[in-house]
């Protein structure tokens, strides 16, 4: 008998499991949008406040947009086709356009988005791609990231006046150029070797590639869509990478793992960096930290604030000497010596995916998203930079405006679309690692060192690329 | 001589057996009646003659259903498994297309239909066959017999049944899908909707391509070493310790023990997290150094080697060595007293009633975890992806020094999708683990003397 019960239970349970997969698969007629945002997005309640803002204008409409409730990187190659993929995903220019290929995200035809006029030819350019002949754009860009430089106001020397503003333009010689910058981080140093002048993690591939973009290396030809053609090594990019050298004597090793990375915030807000490179995004981190060590300095946690809101600046990335020598002091008030630094920035946007069970209502919810009222709302919760001209409503916001300004003079290069995209980061982080290695230990290494070490880096990314293939 | 004498006679045996069956399948198709040929015409036929009428429409509702599946998809499930595809899908205009990836699931799914039908089908013959004789002599049981036969003396295929399929389905299906991926040029920019084709590819580029087979020699070099004295020091080191706990003149054994238990509590990522931030430049042990007049040490740098080897090494024995010492702990209770006594007496000193007694008897218990410890390290992926994930070495194709093939196998097919080449290290390491693993444990005392402990 008890044989019998347990094949009666054991087919039950096998019927129950069926019931439940097949009730599962089926849903009322309502229009269900999934939506996939970054994890940030979801923390501080933009998603929520966007889905809800959605649903409510077209409640009439029996379409509802949800999370997708799926981990920010999901993979949408091999989810999609499959049917497990969001409809509208939220990524970086470089991960949306991975996806292009094999056709998983959507042409989209941008000219008649009412935001098509509002957001700069070079963000669009971040979603362009050549399909069968055709140019096509597959995103809507929403927000640009692009490395700023942040620093204390209150660690300038009294004298900077004076002494550290030779253009009498009102602003820190060290935070303009970066021959004065590595001058006073090395007095800095000289003075206490517990403190740094400027610090950065000098392996990190977003922040520091812009030294060698500056000197005539860029990342793939033919505007980073010919994987053949890689330039991480061109021009004078091996300037750049002595510029990285350089950077890294004034530090220690620390500047070559996450170290200064992790404990950034912190270490600006105690004094022990004067100055640091970081997206826009962790101002209210840095903020937080500074309120933070003031109080504990004896200041009301208003006045904490304040006087972190005052001393916490956020300014384009110092110019760079165009014979590339920052240990050298050079004639700052001769704008011929001087050129903008390039910096790597990405273009994060939405995307819809190929296998989205509603196209036109997909489309529908990435126009209400990136409308003007949903992106100020986004750059209201969390600080992003918006890739829309029209969302610049605040004066003070400095980090929009140099964003935008670099977007337009060229100087912010967007990170590629293209799926090769993927070889690049380990090696180029790789190789600043070996360049930060010497330059705070032995330095033995000679210009042509630093060559050798760029043509390496190349042959490693090229191998990843093609070997494998 | 001897060696020709035995090759010779292996072949007359094959040659026998194959003679003894065909001789054998004459006499059967000689000796069996309308029953059997009808049975082998159309599955459950004999069985309705034989009487067996519910056992013969169940015979035959099975035909009917492989038929259908077979019409309805399986031959072109079937014939999909060679071809993988002939019409690439376009998901813009959503033209469905041919998904190779699902080609070769289901192509494995339909040789496993198949090989049921083989067996279902001989199942089937040998039945009808077996009850034809019977019906002359005797009763031939009824379906309410056979029913009563499962749920008693047979029960064993009824509680097998769903356990089998649901290894074939989840166990089976996936490793055979894994290995016959390494022989496909799936990955990089062949992936669906993309046709994915046939190739030795994956396995030629490991052994011919120059960067790719430098680096596979120099890491699986590595990985024997790193596996073979990992485990050796985490064992001896787990029983040293269970042996020093052991001692009668340690005082506070239990507050002594809890120490490597406390560790081995932890979860492991956090534990190697937390390693990972001590040792780095601006971690405390640097610190530390620093703050004693020392200069940095980059313990996991780029020309760190041998010093992020070992570091990597601690780290594994400082996660592994508790579960060793808490098994030998256990088992060293079991050893008898007495032995130790005989051995004292006999002038048997410390280390001689070590390697004469307790080790030979630990090794007995523990050869089957020294295999899976074994094949753990090999296959420790954790150690090294959190030390040193962000670091390629010269000489290295998109791998470091320190890397095992596990985390060579990670960068290639979850950082560059290079699933063939991927697959196909994955079945390298499968063999080795697996040829290793069965060597040890086939000449281990564990496995000749099983029934010496029982």
């Amino acid at each position: 008998m008890k044989k019998v019960w347990s094949v009666v239970l054991a087919a039950l349970l096998v019927v129950c499991a069926c019931v439940s997969l097949i009730s599962c698969g089926k849903g009322g007629k309502e229009i269900i949008i999934r939506v996939l945002e970054n994890d940030t997005a979801k923390d501080k309640g933009y998603l929520d406040y966007l889905l809800n803002a959605f649903n409510e204008k077209y409640k009439d409409q029996n379409v509802k947009a949800v999370d997708a409730n799926m981990d920010e990187y999901c993979d949408l190659e091999n989810d999609g086709p499959y049917g497990y993929g969001p409809d509208v995903l939220y990524q970086a220019n470089d991960i949306l356009m991975k996806y292009v290929n094999g056709k998983h995200i959507l042409p989209i035809e941008i000219s008649e988005l009412d935001c098509y006029e509002h957001i700069p030819q070079n963000a669009w350019d971040a979603y362009k791609a050549n399909v069968e002949g055709r140019d096509v754009y597959c995103g809507v860009p929403v927000n640009v990231q692009q490395p700023l430089l942040f620093y204390r106001k209150d660690m300038l020397p009294d004298n900077w006046k004076t002494d550290w503003d030779k253009n009498n333009n009102d602003i820190p010689d060290m935070v303009e150029f970066w021959t004065e910058m590595y001058r006073y981080s090395k007095s800095i140093r000289d003075t206490d070797k517990s403190k740094f002048g400027y610090a950065v993690n000098l392996t990190n591939e977003y922040f520091n590639s812009g030294f060698l973009f500056s000197y005539g290396a860029y990342v793939f030809g033919n505007n980073n869509t010919d994987d053949k053609d890689i330039g991480l090594a061109s021009g004078d990019a091996k300037i750049g990478a002595k510029i990285i050298w350089d950077l890294a004597g004034l530090m220690d090793l620390k500047c070559a793992d996450e170290s200064f990375t992790n404990a950034r915030t912190t270490m600006l807000a105690n004094g022990t960096i004067f100055a640091n490179v970081c997206t826009p995004d962790i101002t209210t981190q840095f903020l937080k930290d500074l309120a933070l060590e003031y109080k504990k300095q004896g200041l009301s946690e208003e006045q904490a604030n304040e006087k972190a809101n005052e001393n916490l600046i956020l300014t384009t990335l110092p110019k760079l000497p165009k014979n590339g020598d920052i240990t050298v002091e050079q004639d700052v008030t001769d704008e011929t010596l001087w050129m903008s630094q390039k910096t790597m920035g990405g273009v994060n946007g939405y995307g819809i995916s190929s296998y989205a069970k509603n196209r036109e209502w997909s489309l529908k919810f990435v126009e209400f998203a990136t409308s003007l009222e949903m992106v100020t709302k986004r750059q209201e919760l969390l600080g992003i930079v918006p890739a829309r001209d029209d969302a610049l409503t605040n004066e003070d916001d400095i980090a929009t405006k140099i964003t935008f300004q670099n977007l337009n003079d060229g100087t912010l290069v967007v990170m590629p679309s293209i799926s090769s995209v993927r070889a690049i980061w380990t090696p180029i982080k790789s190789c600043f690692k070996t360049i930060a290695t010497d330059g705070c230990g032995k330095r033995t290494f000679s210009i042509d060192d630093m060559q050798t070490e760029l043509n390496k880096m190349v042959a490693n990314i090229k191998s990843q690329i093609e070997t494998l293939q | 001589m001897s060696k020709e004498k035995t090759k010779i006679n292996v072949f007359t045996k094959i040659g026998n057996r194959f003679k003894n069956g065909i001789n054998g399948l004459k006499l059967f198709f000689k000796k069996c009646g309308r029953e059997t040929y009808s049975s082998m015409a159309f599955m459950g036929l004999g069985q309705i003659l034989n009487g067996q009428f519910v056992k013969g429409i169940l015979y035959a509702l099975a035909e009917v259903a492989i038929v259908v599946y077979f019409a309805l998809t399986g031959v072109k499930d079937f014939i999909g498994f060679f071809t993988l595809g002939t019409t690439k899908a376009d998901a813009w205009l959503q033209l469905a297309g041919d998904n190779s990836v699902i080609m070769l699931l289901r192509g494995i799914l339909s040789w496993i239909v198949l090989t049921v039908t083989v067996a279902l089908y001989l199942s089937c013959i040998k039945d009808a066959n077996k009850y034809a004789e019977i019906k002359g002599v005797g009763n031939v049981p009824s379906f309410r017999d056979d029913l009563s036969s499962l749920l008693n003396k047979n029960f064993f295929k009824i509680a097998l049944a769903l356990p089998l399929i649901g290894v074939a389905i989840f166990n089976v299906l996936p490793i055979v899908f894994m290995i016959l991926i390494a022989f496909t040029n799936y990955g990089g920019e062949i992936v669906p909707p993309e046709l994915v084709d046939w190739s030795f590819d994956s396995f030629r580029k490991l052994i011919a391509l120059g960067d790719f087979s430098q680096t596979f020699g120099r890491i699986l070099a590595w990985n024997f070493l790193w596996a073979t004295a990992s485990t050796a020091f985490n064992y001896f080191a787990g029983l040293g310790l269970a042996l020093l706990y052991n001692k009668k003149c340690v005082k506070g054994k239990a507050i002594w023990r809890a120490f490597p238990i406390l560790a081995y509590a932890v979860p492991g990522f956090i534990t190697l997290l937390a390693f990972q931030f001590m040792f780095s430049n601006g971690g405390p042990i640097n610190n530390m150094i620093v703050n004693n007049g020392g200069q940095i040490v980059d313990f996991l740098g780029i020309n760190s080697k041998w010093i992020a080897r070992g570091i990597g090494f601690f780290v594994n024995a400082w996660l592994s060595i508790p579960s060793i010492m808490l098994l030998a702990t256990g088992i060293l209770t079991n050893i008898n007293t007495d032995l130790y006594e005989a051995a004292r007496i006999d002038g048997a000193n410390g280390f001689v009633q070590f390697r004469k007694i307790t080790l030979p008897f630990v090794l007995f218990s523990t050869t089957p975890v020294l295999i899976s410890q074994f094949v753990g390290n090999f296959n420790n992926f954790g150690v090294f992806y959190f030390l040193r994930k962000d670091i390629l070495t010269d000489g290295y194709l998109a791998a470091n020094d320190t890397d095992l093939l596990i985390n060579w196998l990670y960068r290639l097919s979850i950082d560059n999708n290079y699933y063939g080449v991927g697959a196909a290290i994955s079945l390298i390491i499968f063999v080795i683990t697996s040829v290793i693993s069965l060597i040890v444990y086939v000449r281990s005392s564990a496995y000749k003397r099983e029934d010496t402990f029982k």
